[in-house]
Protein backbone atom coordinates (compact mmCIF):
# COMPACT_ATOMS: atom_id res chain seq x y z
CA UNK A 1 0.00 0.00 0.00
CA UNK A 2 1.24 3.43 -0.94
CA UNK A 3 0.39 5.05 2.35
CA UNK A 4 2.39 2.42 4.24
CA UNK A 5 5.29 2.99 1.85
CA UNK A 6 5.30 6.66 2.77
CA UNK A 7 5.19 5.97 6.46
CA UNK A 8 7.98 3.37 6.18
CA UNK A 9 10.27 5.87 4.46
CA UNK A 10 9.82 8.25 7.35
CA UNK A 11 9.77 5.76 10.19
CA UNK A 12 12.44 7.43 12.29
CA UNK A 13 11.29 10.87 11.30
CA UNK A 14 9.39 12.98 13.82
CA UNK A 15 7.75 15.38 11.36
CA UNK A 16 4.37 13.77 12.01
CA UNK A 17 4.69 14.77 15.65
CA UNK A 18 5.55 18.40 14.95
CA UNK A 19 2.62 18.66 12.55
CA UNK A 20 0.33 17.22 15.19
CA UNK A 21 1.74 19.30 18.04
CA UNK A 22 -0.59 22.34 17.66
CA UNK A 23 -3.57 19.99 17.57
CA UNK A 24 -2.37 18.17 20.69
CA UNK A 25 -1.97 21.48 22.52
CA UNK A 26 -5.40 22.47 21.29
CA UNK A 27 -6.88 19.18 22.47
CA UNK A 28 -5.42 19.54 25.97
CA UNK A 29 -6.48 23.18 26.39
CA UNK A 30 -9.86 23.17 24.68
CA UNK A 31 -11.15 19.70 25.25
CA UNK A 32 -9.37 17.81 28.02
CA UNK A 33 -9.17 20.82 30.33
CA UNK A 34 -12.82 21.90 29.87
CA UNK A 35 -13.97 18.35 30.64
CA UNK A 36 -11.77 18.33 33.76
CA UNK A 37 -13.13 21.78 34.64
CA UNK A 38 -16.71 20.48 34.36
CA UNK A 39 -16.00 17.57 36.69
CA UNK A 40 -14.21 19.88 39.12
CA UNK A 41 -17.05 22.40 39.15
CA UNK A 42 -19.74 19.79 39.46
CA UNK A 43 -18.01 18.08 42.39
CA UNK A 44 -17.28 21.19 44.47
CA UNK A 45 -19.21 23.89 46.28
CA UNK A 46 -18.75 27.63 46.04
CA UNK A 47 -16.06 27.46 48.76
CA UNK A 48 -14.19 24.67 46.96
CA UNK A 49 -14.98 21.71 49.20
CA UNK A 50 -15.67 18.36 47.58
CA UNK A 51 -19.34 17.44 47.48
CA UNK A 52 -21.88 15.39 45.61
CA UNK A 53 -24.67 17.83 46.38
CA UNK A 54 -24.87 19.24 42.83
CA UNK A 55 -25.75 15.86 41.40
CA UNK A 56 -28.05 14.91 44.25
CA UNK A 57 -29.78 18.26 43.78
CA UNK A 58 -30.42 17.39 40.12
CA UNK A 59 -31.91 14.04 41.12
CA UNK A 60 -34.66 15.82 43.04
CA UNK A 61 -34.85 18.94 40.88
CA UNK A 62 -38.60 19.26 40.14
CA UNK A 63 -37.92 21.02 36.81
CA UNK A 64 -35.37 18.64 35.29
CA UNK A 65 -37.89 15.96 34.17
CA UNK A 66 -39.89 18.66 32.37
CA UNK A 67 -36.73 20.03 30.75
CA UNK A 68 -35.72 16.57 29.52
CA UNK A 69 -39.25 15.96 28.23
CA UNK A 70 -39.29 19.29 26.37
CA UNK A 71 -35.85 18.48 24.92
CA UNK A 72 -37.09 15.09 23.73
CA UNK A 73 -40.23 16.58 22.15
CA UNK A 74 -38.14 19.27 20.47
CA UNK A 75 -35.71 16.72 19.01
CA UNK A 76 -38.42 14.31 17.86
CA UNK A 77 -40.60 17.07 16.39
CA UNK A 78 -37.88 19.05 14.66
CA UNK A 79 -35.81 16.10 13.43
CA UNK A 80 -38.92 14.21 12.29
CA UNK A 81 -40.29 17.12 10.28
CA UNK A 82 -36.88 18.08 8.91
CA UNK A 83 -36.11 14.55 7.71
CA UNK A 84 -39.59 14.27 6.18
CA UNK A 85 -39.42 17.65 4.43
CA UNK A 86 -35.78 17.23 3.36
CA UNK A 87 -36.23 13.75 1.90
CA UNK A 88 -39.49 14.65 0.10
CA UNK A 89 -37.90 17.76 -1.31
CA UNK A 90 -34.88 15.78 -2.53
CA UNK A 91 -37.11 13.24 -4.28
CA UNK A 92 -39.23 15.99 -5.83
CA UNK A 93 -36.14 17.89 -6.94
CA UNK A 94 -34.95 14.85 -8.87
CA UNK A 95 -38.04 15.06 -11.07
CA UNK A 96 -37.67 18.76 -11.80
CA UNK A 97 -36.20 20.37 -14.87
CA UNK A 98 -32.53 21.12 -14.22
CA UNK A 99 -33.04 24.90 -14.22
CA UNK A 100 -35.78 24.75 -11.58
CA UNK A 101 -33.69 22.30 -9.60
CA UNK A 102 -30.71 24.66 -9.70
CA UNK A 103 -32.88 27.53 -8.49
CA UNK A 104 -34.25 25.36 -5.69
CA UNK A 105 -30.73 24.45 -4.58
CA UNK A 106 -29.73 28.11 -4.43
CA UNK A 107 -32.89 29.10 -2.55
CA UNK A 108 -32.49 26.36 0.03
CA UNK A 109 -28.98 27.61 0.81
CA UNK A 110 -30.37 30.93 2.06
CA UNK A 111 -32.10 29.65 5.25
CA UNK A 112 -28.97 27.67 6.12
CA UNK A 113 -26.67 30.66 5.77
CA UNK A 114 -28.72 33.29 7.59
CA UNK A 115 -27.52 33.52 11.24
CA UNK A 116 -30.04 31.68 13.45
CA UNK A 117 -30.55 34.79 15.56
CA UNK A 118 -31.70 36.63 12.43
CA UNK A 119 -33.95 33.68 11.57
CA UNK A 120 -35.47 34.15 15.03
CA UNK A 121 -36.03 37.82 14.28
CA UNK A 122 -37.65 36.95 10.95
CA UNK A 123 -40.07 34.56 12.62
CA UNK A 124 -40.91 37.14 15.29
CA UNK A 125 -42.14 39.33 12.44
CA UNK A 126 -44.07 36.45 10.87
CA UNK A 127 -45.68 35.24 14.11
CA UNK A 128 -46.72 38.71 15.29
CA UNK A 129 -50.32 38.48 16.50
CA UNK A 130 -51.34 42.01 15.56
CA UNK A 131 -49.58 42.80 12.30
CA UNK A 132 -48.07 39.47 11.20
CA UNK A 133 -48.88 37.87 7.84
CA UNK A 134 -49.56 34.36 9.23
CA UNK A 135 -52.43 35.50 11.37
CA UNK A 136 -53.70 37.63 8.53
CA UNK A 137 -53.99 34.52 6.36
CA UNK A 138 -55.66 32.55 9.14
CA UNK A 139 -58.17 35.33 9.74
CA UNK A 140 -58.93 35.80 6.05
CA UNK A 141 -59.73 32.09 5.94
CA UNK A 142 -62.14 32.68 8.80
CA UNK A 143 -59.93 30.91 11.32
CA UNK A 144 -59.21 32.37 14.76
CA UNK A 145 -55.96 34.24 15.30
CA UNK A 146 -53.33 32.16 17.06
CA UNK A 147 -51.04 33.33 19.83
CA UNK A 148 -48.03 31.47 18.43
CA UNK A 149 -45.36 32.57 20.84
CA UNK A 150 -47.34 33.38 23.96
CA UNK A 151 -49.34 30.21 24.43
CA UNK A 152 -47.82 27.38 26.46
CA UNK A 153 -49.21 24.74 24.11
CA UNK A 154 -47.93 26.27 20.89
CA UNK A 155 -44.62 27.80 21.97
CA UNK A 156 -42.53 24.69 21.29
CA UNK A 157 -44.31 24.08 17.99
CA UNK A 158 -43.55 27.65 16.91
CA UNK A 159 -39.85 27.13 17.60
CA UNK A 160 -39.93 23.77 15.81
CA UNK A 161 -41.56 25.30 12.72
CA UNK A 162 -38.90 28.01 12.57
CA UNK A 163 -36.20 25.36 12.95
CA UNK A 164 -37.78 23.31 10.15
CA UNK A 165 -37.65 26.30 7.82
CA UNK A 166 -34.04 26.87 8.68
CA UNK A 167 -32.78 23.32 8.71
CA UNK A 168 -34.76 21.07 6.37
CA UNK A 169 -32.47 22.37 3.57
CA UNK A 170 -29.63 20.68 5.45
CA UNK A 171 -31.30 17.28 5.08
CA UNK A 172 -32.33 18.14 1.53
CA UNK A 173 -28.80 19.02 0.35
CA UNK A 174 -27.26 15.86 1.84
CA UNK A 175 -29.94 13.48 0.55
CA UNK A 176 -30.09 15.21 -2.83
CA UNK A 177 -26.32 14.88 -3.30
CA UNK A 178 -26.63 11.18 -2.45
CA UNK A 179 -29.53 10.66 -4.89
CA UNK A 180 -27.53 12.36 -7.65
CA UNK A 181 -24.61 10.03 -7.10
CA UNK A 182 -26.58 6.79 -7.57
CA UNK A 183 -25.14 5.43 -10.85
CA UNK A 184 -27.80 5.37 -13.56
CA UNK A 185 -26.79 1.91 -14.79
CA UNK A 186 -28.23 0.53 -11.54
CA UNK A 187 -31.64 1.90 -12.45
CA UNK A 188 -31.28 0.67 -16.02
CA UNK A 189 -30.37 -2.84 -14.85
CA UNK A 190 -33.29 -2.88 -12.39
CA UNK A 191 -35.71 -1.71 -15.08
CA UNK A 192 -35.26 -5.07 -16.82
CA UNK A 193 -37.14 -6.70 -13.93
CA UNK A 194 -40.11 -4.35 -14.48
CA UNK A 195 -40.33 -3.07 -10.88
CA UNK A 196 -42.97 -0.73 -9.48
CA UNK A 197 -41.87 2.74 -8.40
CA UNK A 198 -41.91 1.70 -4.75
CA UNK A 199 -39.88 -1.48 -5.45
CA UNK A 200 -37.36 0.59 -7.35
CA UNK A 201 -37.03 2.99 -4.42
CA UNK A 202 -36.95 0.24 -1.80
CA UNK A 203 -34.43 -2.06 -3.49
CA UNK A 204 -32.24 0.26 -5.59
CA UNK A 205 -32.36 3.82 -4.27
CA UNK A 206 -32.70 3.21 -0.54
CA UNK A 207 -29.64 0.96 -0.12
CA UNK A 208 -27.57 3.46 -2.07
CA UNK A 209 -28.59 6.49 0.00
CA UNK A 210 -28.60 4.75 3.38
CA UNK A 211 -25.22 6.23 4.42
CA UNK A 212 -26.53 9.73 3.66
CA UNK A 213 -29.71 9.04 5.65
CA UNK A 214 -27.70 7.89 8.67
CA UNK A 215 -25.43 10.93 8.45
CA UNK A 216 -28.35 13.35 8.08
CA UNK A 217 -30.27 11.76 10.95
CA UNK A 218 -27.31 11.82 13.36
CA UNK A 219 -26.18 15.33 12.51
CA UNK A 220 -29.69 16.75 12.55
CA UNK A 221 -30.37 15.14 15.92
CA UNK A 222 -27.18 16.56 17.42
CA UNK A 223 -27.81 19.89 15.69
CA UNK A 224 -31.28 20.21 17.21
CA UNK A 225 -29.95 19.14 20.62
CA UNK A 226 -27.39 21.95 20.39
CA UNK A 227 -30.15 24.43 19.52
CA UNK A 228 -30.18 27.58 21.60
CA UNK A 229 -30.35 30.69 19.41
CA UNK A 230 -33.91 30.38 18.10
CA UNK A 231 -35.28 29.58 21.54
CA UNK A 232 -33.43 32.51 23.10
CA UNK A 233 -34.75 35.01 20.57
CA UNK A 234 -38.27 33.67 20.09
CA UNK A 235 -39.25 32.48 23.55
CA UNK A 236 -36.52 32.86 26.16
CA UNK A 237 -37.35 29.38 27.42
CA UNK A 238 -40.93 30.28 28.26
CA UNK A 239 -43.79 30.58 28.71
CA UNK A 240 -43.06 28.72 31.95
CA UNK A 241 -40.76 25.89 30.96
CA UNK A 242 -42.50 25.27 27.64
CA UNK A 243 -39.35 25.82 25.55
CA UNK A 244 -36.63 25.27 28.15
CA UNK A 245 -34.44 22.63 26.52
CA UNK A 246 -31.29 21.25 28.12
CA UNK A 247 -28.99 23.81 26.41
CA UNK A 248 -31.12 26.63 27.69
CA UNK A 249 -31.38 25.17 31.18
CA UNK A 250 -27.58 25.01 31.44
CA UNK A 251 -27.38 28.66 30.38
CA UNK A 252 -30.00 29.63 33.00
CA UNK A 253 -28.13 27.85 35.81
CA UNK A 254 -24.77 29.18 34.72
CA UNK A 255 -25.54 32.75 33.78
CA UNK A 256 -28.91 33.70 35.25
CA UNK A 257 -28.72 31.88 38.60
CA UNK A 258 -24.89 32.25 38.50
CA UNK A 259 -24.40 28.72 39.78
CA UNK A 260 -21.59 27.13 37.71
CA UNK A 261 -21.65 24.01 39.91
CA UNK A 262 -25.16 22.83 39.06
CA UNK A 263 -24.65 24.06 35.49
CA UNK A 264 -21.50 21.89 35.27
CA UNK A 265 -23.40 18.85 36.58
CA UNK A 266 -26.05 19.47 33.90
CA UNK A 267 -23.31 19.85 31.27
CA UNK A 268 -21.91 16.45 32.20
CA UNK A 269 -25.38 14.96 31.82
CA UNK A 270 -25.62 16.67 28.41
CA UNK A 271 -22.21 15.35 27.30
CA UNK A 272 -23.20 11.85 28.44
CA UNK A 273 -26.38 12.00 26.33
CA UNK A 274 -24.43 13.14 23.25
CA UNK A 275 -21.72 10.51 23.86
CA UNK A 276 -24.43 7.86 24.10
CA UNK A 277 -26.08 8.92 20.83
CA UNK A 278 -22.76 9.07 18.96
CA UNK A 279 -21.57 5.80 20.54
CA UNK A 280 -24.73 3.93 19.55
CA UNK A 281 -24.43 5.29 16.01
CA UNK A 282 -20.78 4.20 15.76
CA UNK A 283 -21.69 0.76 17.11
CA UNK A 284 -24.63 0.04 14.81
CA UNK A 285 -23.69 1.89 11.62
CA UNK A 286 -20.52 2.60 9.66
CA UNK A 287 -20.79 6.30 10.42
CA UNK A 288 -17.01 6.87 10.49
CA UNK A 289 -16.66 5.40 7.02
CA UNK A 290 -19.65 7.37 5.76
CA UNK A 291 -18.06 10.57 7.02
CA UNK A 292 -14.69 9.72 5.48
CA UNK A 293 -12.96 9.66 8.85
CA UNK A 294 -11.78 6.15 8.12
CA UNK A 295 -10.65 4.65 4.84
CA UNK A 296 -11.28 1.02 4.00
CA UNK B 1 -49.75 18.87 -19.72
CA UNK B 2 -50.69 15.92 -17.57
CA UNK B 3 -51.87 15.84 -13.99
CA UNK B 4 -48.68 14.54 -12.37
CA UNK B 5 -46.67 17.29 -14.05
CA UNK B 6 -49.11 19.86 -12.69
CA UNK B 7 -48.78 18.43 -9.20
CA UNK B 8 -44.98 18.65 -9.42
CA UNK B 9 -45.26 22.31 -10.48
CA UNK B 10 -47.66 23.14 -7.65
CA UNK B 11 -45.51 21.41 -5.04
CA UNK B 12 -42.32 23.06 -6.20
CA UNK B 13 -44.03 26.46 -6.32
CA UNK B 14 -45.18 25.85 -2.75
CA UNK B 15 -41.61 25.08 -1.69
CA UNK B 16 -40.28 28.21 -3.40
CA UNK B 17 -42.84 30.35 -1.58
CA UNK B 18 -42.19 28.55 1.70
CA UNK B 19 -38.46 29.20 1.61
CA UNK B 20 -38.59 32.70 0.15
CA UNK B 21 -41.54 34.28 1.92
CA UNK B 22 -39.90 34.79 5.36
CA UNK B 23 -36.95 36.50 3.64
CA UNK B 24 -39.28 38.57 1.46
CA UNK B 25 -41.36 39.60 4.46
CA UNK B 26 -38.27 40.72 6.38
CA UNK B 27 -37.09 42.68 3.36
CA UNK B 28 -40.49 44.34 2.88
CA UNK B 29 -40.56 45.24 6.58
CA UNK B 30 -37.12 46.81 6.25
CA UNK B 31 -38.24 49.15 3.45
CA UNK B 32 -41.56 50.15 5.04
CA UNK B 33 -42.24 53.38 6.82
CA UNK B 34 -43.18 52.70 10.40
CA UNK B 35 -46.85 53.57 9.80
CA UNK B 36 -46.95 50.82 7.23
CA UNK B 37 -45.30 48.30 9.54
CA UNK B 38 -47.99 48.76 12.18
CA UNK B 39 -51.03 48.54 9.97
CA UNK B 40 -53.74 45.97 9.60
CA UNK B 41 -54.31 44.31 7.20
CA UNK B 42 -50.55 43.91 6.69
CA UNK B 43 -49.07 45.55 3.60
CA UNK B 44 -47.41 43.09 1.26
CA UNK B 45 -46.33 45.60 -1.38
CA UNK B 46 -45.50 48.96 0.20
CA UNK B 47 -46.51 51.86 -2.05
CA UNK B 48 -43.91 54.25 -0.66
CA UNK B 49 -40.78 52.21 0.01
CA UNK B 50 -37.94 53.88 1.91
CA UNK B 51 -34.37 52.87 2.54
CA UNK B 52 -34.07 55.03 5.63
CA UNK B 53 -33.89 51.93 7.82
CA UNK B 54 -30.60 51.12 6.16
CA UNK B 55 -28.73 54.39 6.35
CA UNK B 56 -30.60 57.12 8.26
CA UNK B 57 -29.75 57.61 11.95
CA UNK B 58 -33.44 57.29 12.83
CA UNK B 59 -34.53 58.04 16.38
CA UNK B 60 -38.26 57.77 15.80
CA UNK B 61 -38.74 55.21 18.56
CA UNK B 62 -36.55 56.97 21.06
CA UNK B 63 -33.48 55.35 22.49
CA UNK B 64 -34.32 51.81 21.37
CA UNK B 65 -34.14 52.42 17.67
CA UNK B 66 -31.55 51.42 15.14
CA UNK B 67 -30.64 51.25 11.48
CA UNK B 68 -28.40 48.89 9.58
CA UNK B 69 -25.52 51.35 10.05
CA UNK B 70 -25.56 50.78 13.81
CA UNK B 71 -24.39 47.21 13.28
CA UNK B 72 -21.05 48.19 11.74
CA UNK B 73 -18.92 48.06 14.93
CA UNK B 74 -20.38 44.63 15.67
CA UNK B 75 -19.69 43.48 12.13
CA UNK B 76 -16.03 44.51 12.55
CA UNK B 77 -15.82 42.28 15.64
CA UNK B 78 -17.58 39.37 13.93
CA UNK B 79 -15.22 39.75 11.00
CA UNK B 80 -12.07 39.94 13.13
CA UNK B 81 -13.03 36.92 15.23
CA UNK B 82 -13.97 34.95 12.12
CA UNK B 83 -10.61 35.70 10.47
CA UNK B 84 -8.50 34.99 13.57
CA UNK B 85 -10.33 31.72 14.20
CA UNK B 86 -10.23 30.59 10.58
CA UNK B 87 -6.50 31.24 10.16
CA UNK B 88 -5.57 29.56 13.43
CA UNK B 89 -8.06 26.70 13.16
CA UNK B 90 -7.56 25.81 9.50
CA UNK B 91 -3.98 26.73 8.63
CA UNK B 92 -2.06 26.45 11.89
CA UNK B 93 -3.84 23.57 13.63
CA UNK B 94 -6.31 21.70 11.43
CA UNK B 95 -4.46 21.21 8.15
CA UNK B 96 -1.11 20.07 9.68
CA UNK B 97 -2.95 17.65 11.97
CA UNK B 98 -5.00 16.28 9.08
CA UNK B 99 -1.86 15.79 7.00
CA UNK B 100 -0.12 14.03 9.86
CA UNK B 101 -3.06 11.68 10.44
CA UNK B 102 -3.50 10.88 6.74
CA UNK B 103 0.13 10.54 5.60
CA UNK B 104 1.73 8.99 8.63
CA UNK B 105 -1.25 6.80 9.56
CA UNK B 106 -0.79 7.46 13.27
CA UNK B 107 -3.50 7.22 15.87
CA UNK B 108 -5.93 5.41 13.62
CA UNK B 109 -9.32 4.77 15.15
CA UNK B 110 -8.70 6.82 18.30
CA UNK B 111 -8.12 10.08 16.42
CA UNK B 112 -11.11 9.69 14.15
CA UNK B 113 -13.39 8.95 17.11
CA UNK B 114 -12.03 11.93 19.00
CA UNK B 115 -12.64 14.24 16.04
CA UNK B 116 -16.15 12.90 15.63
CA UNK B 117 -17.01 13.39 19.28
CA UNK B 118 -15.42 16.84 19.47
CA UNK B 119 -17.53 17.98 16.54
CA UNK B 120 -20.64 16.75 18.31
CA UNK B 121 -20.00 18.56 21.62
CA UNK B 122 -22.80 21.09 22.18
CA UNK B 123 -21.57 24.62 22.90
CA UNK B 124 -23.91 24.78 25.90
CA UNK B 125 -21.97 21.99 27.63
CA UNK B 126 -18.75 24.02 27.42
CA UNK B 127 -19.97 27.52 28.34
CA UNK B 128 -18.98 27.12 32.00
CA UNK B 129 -15.37 26.00 31.33
CA UNK B 130 -14.81 28.51 28.53
CA UNK B 131 -16.19 31.37 30.58
CA UNK B 132 -13.85 30.46 33.45
CA UNK B 133 -10.84 29.96 31.15
CA UNK B 134 -11.37 33.27 29.35
CA UNK B 135 -11.91 35.13 32.64
CA UNK B 136 -8.75 33.52 34.04
CA UNK B 137 -6.72 34.63 31.00
CA UNK B 138 -8.13 38.19 31.32
CA UNK B 139 -9.46 37.90 27.79
CA UNK B 140 -13.14 38.48 28.55
CA UNK B 141 -14.83 40.78 26.03
CA UNK B 142 -11.90 40.62 23.60
CA UNK B 143 -11.60 39.24 20.08
CA UNK B 144 -8.92 36.84 21.35
CA UNK B 145 -11.07 35.34 24.09
CA UNK B 146 -13.98 34.71 21.76
CA UNK B 147 -11.65 33.30 19.10
CA UNK B 148 -10.27 30.80 21.62
CA UNK B 149 -13.74 29.45 22.30
CA UNK B 150 -14.48 29.31 18.55
CA UNK B 151 -11.46 27.08 18.01
CA UNK B 152 -13.40 24.40 19.88
CA UNK B 153 -15.57 23.82 16.82
CA UNK B 154 -13.39 25.09 13.94
CA UNK B 155 -10.40 22.82 14.68
CA UNK B 156 -12.18 19.44 14.60
CA UNK B 157 -14.21 20.57 11.60
CA UNK B 158 -11.15 21.79 9.68
CA UNK B 159 -9.17 18.66 10.55
CA UNK B 160 -11.95 16.45 9.27
CA UNK B 161 -12.47 18.47 6.08
CA UNK B 162 -8.75 18.56 5.31
CA UNK B 163 -8.35 14.82 5.97
CA UNK B 164 -10.70 14.24 3.05
CA UNK B 165 -8.67 16.50 0.77
CA UNK B 166 -5.31 14.99 1.75
CA UNK B 167 -6.66 11.47 1.17
CA UNK B 168 -7.53 12.56 -2.37
CA UNK B 169 -4.11 13.81 -3.50
CA UNK B 170 -1.54 11.30 -4.78
CA UNK B 171 1.35 10.60 -2.45
CA UNK B 172 3.82 10.20 -5.38
CA UNK B 173 4.29 13.94 -5.85
CA UNK B 174 5.50 14.36 -2.28
CA UNK B 175 7.66 11.23 -2.55
CA UNK B 176 9.28 12.66 -5.67
CA UNK B 177 9.99 15.86 -3.75
CA UNK B 178 11.51 13.85 -0.91
CA UNK B 179 13.77 12.04 -3.38
CA UNK B 180 14.90 15.45 -4.64
CA UNK B 181 16.13 16.12 -1.12
CA UNK B 182 13.34 18.36 0.14
CA UNK B 183 12.74 18.13 3.90
CA UNK B 184 9.51 16.53 5.08
CA UNK B 185 8.24 19.79 6.51
CA UNK B 186 8.82 21.42 3.12
CA UNK B 187 7.06 18.50 1.41
CA UNK B 188 4.04 19.38 3.51
CA UNK B 189 4.12 23.18 3.20
CA UNK B 190 5.38 23.58 -0.37
CA UNK B 191 4.00 20.50 -2.09
CA UNK B 192 0.97 19.04 -0.30
CA UNK B 193 -0.56 22.35 0.88
CA UNK B 194 -0.41 23.73 -2.67
CA UNK B 195 -2.38 20.77 -3.97
CA UNK B 196 -5.20 21.23 -1.48
CA UNK B 197 -5.79 24.96 -2.02
CA UNK B 198 -9.44 24.40 -3.08
CA UNK B 199 -9.94 22.39 0.10
CA UNK B 200 -8.37 25.10 2.23
CA UNK B 201 -10.64 27.68 0.59
CA UNK B 202 -13.79 25.65 1.18
CA UNK B 203 -12.82 24.86 4.77
CA UNK B 204 -12.00 28.50 5.52
CA UNK B 205 -15.24 29.81 4.05
CA UNK B 206 -17.45 27.31 5.85
CA UNK B 207 -15.54 27.85 9.09
CA UNK B 208 -15.87 31.60 8.75
CA UNK B 209 -19.64 31.37 8.18
CA UNK B 210 -20.00 29.19 11.27
CA UNK B 211 -18.13 31.82 13.32
CA UNK B 212 -20.12 34.68 11.82
CA UNK B 213 -23.41 32.99 12.77
CA UNK B 214 -22.38 31.71 16.22
CA UNK B 215 -24.34 33.06 19.15
CA UNK B 216 -24.03 31.26 22.49
CA UNK B 217 -20.29 31.68 23.16
CA UNK B 218 -20.50 35.30 21.98
CA UNK B 219 -23.44 35.88 24.32
CA UNK B 220 -21.46 34.91 27.42
CA UNK B 221 -18.00 36.15 26.37
CA UNK B 222 -18.64 39.59 24.82
CA UNK B 223 -20.37 42.65 26.25
CA UNK B 224 -19.44 45.92 24.59
CA UNK B 225 -19.20 47.20 21.01
CA UNK B 226 -15.81 47.60 19.35
CA UNK B 227 -14.83 51.27 19.68
CA UNK B 228 -12.50 51.48 16.67
CA UNK B 229 -9.40 51.91 18.81
CA UNK B 230 -6.15 50.00 18.61
CA UNK B 231 -5.40 47.80 20.48
CA UNK B 232 -9.04 46.82 20.08
CA UNK B 233 -11.44 47.34 22.98
CA UNK B 234 -14.89 45.74 22.97
CA UNK B 235 -15.86 42.66 20.99
CA UNK B 236 -19.62 42.14 20.88
CA UNK B 237 -20.64 40.34 17.69
CA UNK B 238 -23.60 40.87 15.40
CA UNK B 239 -25.92 38.10 16.67
CA UNK B 240 -25.55 39.30 20.28
CA UNK B 241 -26.26 42.88 19.22
CA UNK B 242 -29.41 41.96 17.27
CA UNK B 243 -30.69 39.60 19.98
CA UNK B 244 -30.17 42.22 22.70
CA UNK B 245 -32.42 44.61 20.82
CA UNK B 246 -35.17 42.02 20.67
CA UNK B 247 -34.80 40.31 24.03
CA UNK B 248 -33.38 42.91 26.41
CA UNK B 249 -34.48 46.26 24.96
CA UNK B 250 -37.78 44.77 23.77
CA UNK B 251 -37.47 47.15 20.85
CA UNK B 252 -40.33 47.52 18.40
CA UNK B 253 -38.20 49.28 15.80
CA UNK B 254 -39.00 46.42 13.44
CA UNK B 255 -37.98 48.32 10.32
CA UNK B 256 -34.49 49.03 11.61
CA UNK B 257 -34.15 45.53 13.06
CA UNK B 258 -35.19 43.91 9.78
CA UNK B 259 -32.74 46.12 7.88
CA UNK B 260 -29.90 45.37 10.29
CA UNK B 261 -30.77 41.65 10.22
CA UNK B 262 -30.65 41.35 6.45
CA UNK B 263 -27.60 43.59 6.15
CA UNK B 264 -25.60 41.55 8.66
CA UNK B 265 -26.71 38.23 7.15
CA UNK B 266 -25.31 39.24 3.74
CA UNK B 267 -21.67 38.15 4.31
CA UNK B 268 -22.81 34.61 5.21
CA UNK B 269 -25.22 34.45 2.31
CA UNK B 270 -22.68 35.67 -0.25
CA UNK B 271 -19.94 33.35 1.00
CA UNK B 272 -22.41 30.45 1.18
CA UNK B 273 -23.49 30.93 -2.42
CA UNK B 274 -19.85 31.23 -3.48
CA UNK B 275 -18.95 27.99 -1.72
CA UNK B 276 -22.10 26.24 -2.93
CA UNK B 277 -20.45 23.22 -4.50
CA UNK B 278 -18.54 22.39 -1.31
CA UNK B 279 -21.60 22.76 0.86
CA UNK B 280 -23.01 19.22 0.81
CA UNK B 281 -19.62 17.90 1.90
CA UNK B 282 -19.03 20.57 4.55
CA UNK B 283 -22.50 20.26 5.99
CA UNK B 284 -22.03 16.59 6.63
CA UNK B 285 -19.76 17.44 9.48
CA UNK B 286 -20.66 20.37 11.57
CA UNK B 287 -20.39 23.35 9.23
CA UNK B 288 -22.91 26.09 9.85
CA UNK B 289 -25.06 24.55 12.54
CA UNK B 290 -23.09 25.61 15.60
Amino acid sequence: MKLLGFSRVVKRDKTWFFLLLPAIAYFLLFFAYPVYNLFYNSLTTQSGTITSQNFSYLLKDPYLPTVLWVTLLYVIGAVGLEMLAGISLAIIAQNLASKVRGALQIITILPLMIPPVIVGLMFLLLYDTNYGPIDFFLRSLGLPAVNWLGSTNLALLSVILADVWRYSPFVFLIIFAALQSVPSHLYEAAMLEGPSRWQMFRHVTLPMIRPALVVALLLDTIGVLKGFDLIYVLEGGGPGLATTVLSYYIYIWGFVYNNPHVAAALSILFLAIVLLIVGVTIKFTKIEEYLGLKRK
Amino acid sequence: MNVSKLIVIIISAAFFIYFLFPIYWTFVTSIKQSVDIFSYPPIFFPSKPTFENYYAPSQEFGAVSLTALNSIPYMVSSFAVGIITTIAGTFLIGAPAAYSIVRYAKGGKVFSRMILFMIMVPAAAFIIPFFQIVIHLHLIDTWWGLSLSYLSFTVPFATWMMMGYFYDIPVEVEEAALVDGVSRMRAFYDVAMKMVVPGLTATSILGFITCWNEFLYALILTFSPYNFSFPPVGSQTVPVFISSFVVIEKSFAWGGLAAAGLFTALPSIILGLYAQKYLARGLTLGAVKG
